[in-house]
């Protein structure tokens, strides 16, 4: 299919491949087939059964095992001749800083997350090496070109960040099965298995302090003195279900005009029949393998696609909590939630729709509960083998030097205008793009009550995704991290971080500006503080506000293109619903393509662009 | 029972796309390749991963050396062997639940030769075959009720075409549903119901908790009764219905009342059978016999309901009858 010169310019190109999941196994197949020779590939995962619906260079045997090293293996395999060097890594290690980059002719990108391609863009930027991007979830997928100065690059374009919900709707006032799955994972459970000495949002509290339920003593959830599992688990149960709802009912403010909920008691479920009691089979010889380990199955619930009953999942909650008490005594204190814990998922489960049995929300089947709370994509082979042939595609023009013919190009799930893969043509940089073009962020933060630890968590590591920064004002380095630094230099940066901004040494106050950067993203930005006082509870959870400058005339799109803008990465973290800005992952995914510009003339079809104006 | 559980985790993340459903219909297709080169072994790899009943590989050729550059599914090891039997274990080993079997024939010479072949398969896929040949598939494939998929690449370029005499889709998850809470027609025990309510009540604390469903039965009643039988239509006639509602509405805390204003769409939105709906029930395969497949039973069950019991029982059943990718092949 290639011409000679192609050919020759394949032979030679030295690719760097991040990823050897869903599209990497595609693409590294596609790679060795159309003739590449010199391939590294990075990937810090190991094989899970769950891969292998369509990541087909794995086996069964080799769950467990390294997805880079067992990738490269396979197709080794059949092309002998090539040369991978596979890397059981993480792409943010520092091993592969700048110079790492700039060896490769071109950068492929097969991640599952946001925050990894924001620092692979910002090497490929500072090595000067185009990067091609892309991503899949179930029938959709799109692949797009980034060519430093040239082009767009990644973050131009804001990228929907990871979700928070605000601390009252997951304590107080839920209303959808997400926020109650939340609440049993990162609250229920993390108090009862995790970490005991870490504050706590699980308990509620009335306005007036006067009283507050049983569940506010702090050591509630602690087993008492030849307290059986089962006793144990019936008064945390009234607890968080039934005591606890009373609570927040006595806040009238907060029920005005919402439905209030109902709370639910051990004895209302029961008033019948009997609570399951524990019998032998918690001490089954599989009770101590994680993975197999199933309240559900000894109660006889056995389709995970089957939603429980209030008294199907009041029983899996009482046996669950049981079971892990008995067969994980020295986990607990230290456990963390993990979706494919058998116990653990079943547990958040039930717990998750009791509480949307109190809220009236709809309760969730296991397996749907477990796609929330595990944030898991959709996925099939047939999409990352497309994406993948399209990736080559485009890594070939980048290396036959033919910027004009990249594309940005979507994989519909139903044709389009008769088309299913839908080309746009690429965008220049955004002179308002933090990163590609230096440009200066605005930050609302209240300066007398915020510490510099919160602005580092939430805003440098956590928005801007800088992964080692280096933080100054003028002059004064207000905060680094690294290696090689000298003791009384951490000691300092220590207290810093736990200083109110504007009690610093360099104080940071309304019209400060602060230089960020990170040396082996080769990133910097400007920072400019201005002082607020209140925040919205729930529209601003963090108690800080980051906001960018207005776009320029730089922006406008090449002449003769169609600006389309669509949301589908393949961002596994995403849950964003869309009543409150908060769409459940399966919409994110389903593309919002918005022609900016309707002239069908101008749209590139089979290669061949159409000089025409745009109307 | 047990033995799907255990496949669930492999299958989890396409379950989550088609369901148990989905997933079922895969596993219990019978799928017949015609020619493995790149194209049907691509195309054959994602569905055995997926989890495919069966595949049978059709192809008389040997590897040879230049198949090593376009098809993953060979190897060195293979050259002169059959392609297809190559082609099979391969696919076999991605995925043990599939049976996969092979054929060394050609293609065009069972067509010619044996077409009855074809009957025992669910679904045949026709890859870089010539259109003589396909018309005479076609046809074959047409008798027997099974499904024929066409494929043919030319370097970047390539077609997908499908052929089949009809595709029952029931939507089970409409986008947009208005369930029906039968306000305008009230059944007899909820007409029993609503009737147990006054709005003229004294008590406000009554008179705020009357469901708004009822106030909207009721004033369905009282529209009727100075409207000619007949249900809001004008935009005119919409607001004076929510006037009627509002005038009733004693205080600022009187929610139902709220609710119910928000909710007078209901009224005059009903569905009603489409005219899409009503060309199927109207359909001759409606007339079902004991090979009916499951769609037009249930299309005849809907039959006997709508025309016996009420006309305004709601479902929504798309019948797609060309299924077409791309305008035309060639």
């Amino acid at each position: 299919m290639a011409t000679p010169e192609e050919l020759a310019v394949i032979e030679k190109a030295k690719v760097l491949m991040v990823g050897a999941g869903g599209i990497g196994c595609e693409l590294l197949k596609t790679l060795a087939l159309t003739g590449f020779k010199d391939i590294h590939l990075i990937d810090l995962d190991t094989i899970e059964v769950s891969n292998l619906n369509r990541q087909f260079l794995f086996r069964k045997q080799h769950v467990g095992q390294s997805k880079a090293k067992v990738a490269r293996d396979a197709v080794l395999k059949f092309k002998p001749d090539i040369k991978i060097e596979a890397h059981h890594a993480n792409v943010k290690n520092s091993d592969f800083d700048v110079e790492f980059f700039k060896q490769f002719n071109v950068v492929l990108n097969g991640l599952d997350n946001v925050d990894a391609r924001r620092h692979v863009n910002r090497l490929c930027l500072a090595a000067g090496v185009p990067l091609v991007e892309s991503g899949s979830t179930g029938y959709l997928g799109q692949v797009t070109v980034h060519v430093k100065d040239q082009t767009e690059c990644y973050e131009c374009q804001t990228k929907e960040l990871p979700k928070t919900y605000p601390v009252c709707t997951i304590t107080n006032t839920p209303s959808k099965p997400v926020h109650c799955i939340v609440w049993a994972k990162d609250l229920l459970f993390a108090r009862l298995f995790g970490d005991r000495n870490q504050s706590s949002d699980l308990i509620v509290h009335t306005n007036d302090r006067t009283s507050s339920a049983a569940t506010a003593d702090t050591d509630f959830f602690n087993i008492k003195d030849g307290e059986t599992p089962e006793s144990y688990a019936c008064r945390v149960f009234d607890g968080v279900f039934g005591d606890n709802i009373e609570v927040a009912l006595r806040n009238e403010e907060t029920w005005k005009s919402r439905k209030r909920p109902r709370p639910l008691y051990i004895c209302e479920v029961y008033s019948d029949a009997k609570k399951p009691r524990i019998d032998g089979s918690c001490n089954s010889p599989d009770g101590n393998d994680k993975h197999t380990a199933s309240a559900a199955r000894i109660l006889g619930l056995s389709n995970p696609q089957e939603v429980w009953t209030v008294r199907d999942s009041a029983n899996v909650f009482l046996k669950a909590l049981e079971l892990l008490l008995n067969t994980r005594q020295k986990d607990i204190g230290s456990l963390v939630f993990d979706k494919d814990d058998q116990l653990a998922m079943e547990f958040v489960t039930a717990a998750a729709n009791l509480r949307s049995s109190c809220f009236d929300i709809p309760m969730q089947s296991l397996f749907e509960a477990k796609g929330i709370a595990g944030n898991i994509v959709h996925a099939i082979a047939t999409t990352n083998a497309i994406i993948s042939g399209l990736i080559v595609l485009e890594a070939i023009k980048l290396l036959m030097g033919n910027l004009d013919d990249c594309r940005t190009t979507y994989c519909l799930e139903y044709p389009r205008r008769k088309m299913l893969l839908m080309p746009a043509e690429l965008s220049a940089p955004k002179s308002s793009c933090y990163v590609c073009s230096q440009s200066t962020l605005l930050l609302e933060v209240n300066t007398t009550m915020t510490r510099l630890r919160e602005v580092v968590e939430k805003i440098v590591r956590g928005q801007l995704s800088v992964n080692s920064p280096m933080i100054s004002q003028g002059p004064c380095l207000i905060y680094e991290t690294g290696d090689d630094l000298e003791e009384d230099m951490v000691t300092q940066y220590n207290q810093n971080l736990e200083k109110f901004l504007d009690s610093l040494p360099a104080p940071i106050v309304d019209g400060s500006i602060l230089s960020i950067e990170d040396f082996q993203q080769e990133f910097t930005c400007h920072l400019q503080i201005k002082h607020r006082e209140i925040f919205d509870e729930e529209k601003e959870p963090d108690n800080m506000v980051l906001s960018g400058k207005l776009s320029t005339t730089r922006d406008q799109a090449l002449p003769g293109s169609v600006q389309l803008t669509a949301v589908a990465d393949n961002v596994s973290i995403h849950a964003v619903d869309d009543d409150d800005e908060v769409i459940l992952i399966d919409e994110v995914a389903k593309q919002d393509l918005k022609r900016k510009v309707l002239d069908e003339e101008s749209v590139i079809v089979c290669g061949k662009r159409q000089r025409t104006e745009v109307s | 029972m047990e033995v799907r559980n255990n496949n669930n985790n492999k299958y989890d993340r396409q379950l989550r796309i088609w369901g148990d459903q989905g997933q079922l219909a895969l596993e219990q297709a019978n799928t017949c390749l015609l020619n493995c080169g790149p194209t049907g072994s691509e195309a054959l790899k994602n569905l055995v991963l997926g989890g495919i009943g069966s595949c049978t590989i059709v192809d008389d050729s040997k590897v040879e050396a230049r198949d090593l550059g376009n098809n993953f599914f060979v190897d060195w090891e293979s050259i002169g062997l059959s392609k297809a039997k190559t082609v099979c274990n391969f696919l076999q080993e991605l995925n043990d639940t599939v049976k996969a079997k092979f054929l060394e024939e050609s293609p065009e010479t069972i067509i010619n030769v044996n077409p009855d072949f074809f009957s025992q398969f669910t679904l045949v896929i026709a890859t870089q075959m010539k259109e003589q040949s396909l018309l005479m598939l076609d046809a074959i494939c047409r008798k027997q009720g099974v499904m024929l998929l066409i494929a043919r690449s030319f370097g970047l370029t390539g077609l997908i075409r499908i052929s089949l005499k009809e595709h029952c889709v029931i939507e089970s998850k409409p986008d947009n549903v208005i369930h029906d809470l039968r306000l305008q027609k009230p059944w007899a025990e909820l007409k029993r119901f609503s009737d147990e309510f006054d709005t003229e009540i004294d008590d406000s604390v009554i008179h705020k908790h009357i469901p708004f469903a009822i106030l909207l039965i009721k004033a369905c009643e009282d529209w009727r009764k100075t409207h000619g039988d007949s249900l809001p239509s004008t935009s005119k006639e919409k607001a004076e219905f929510k006037n009627l509602l509002s005038s009733k509405r004693r205080g600022v805390d009187e929610d139902n009342y709220k609710e119910a204003i928000l909710s007078a769409y209901r009224v005059w939105s009903s569905p009603t059978i489409s005219s899409e709906l009503q060309k199927i029930l109207n359909d001759s395969a409606a007339e079902v016999n004991m090979n009916s497949p499951d769609f037009w039973v249930m299309v005849a069950a809907l039959k006997v309901v709508v025309e016996t019991i009420d006309t305004s029982v709601i479902l929504s059943i798309k019948y797609i009858e060309n299924v077409e990718f791309l305008p035309r092949p060639f």
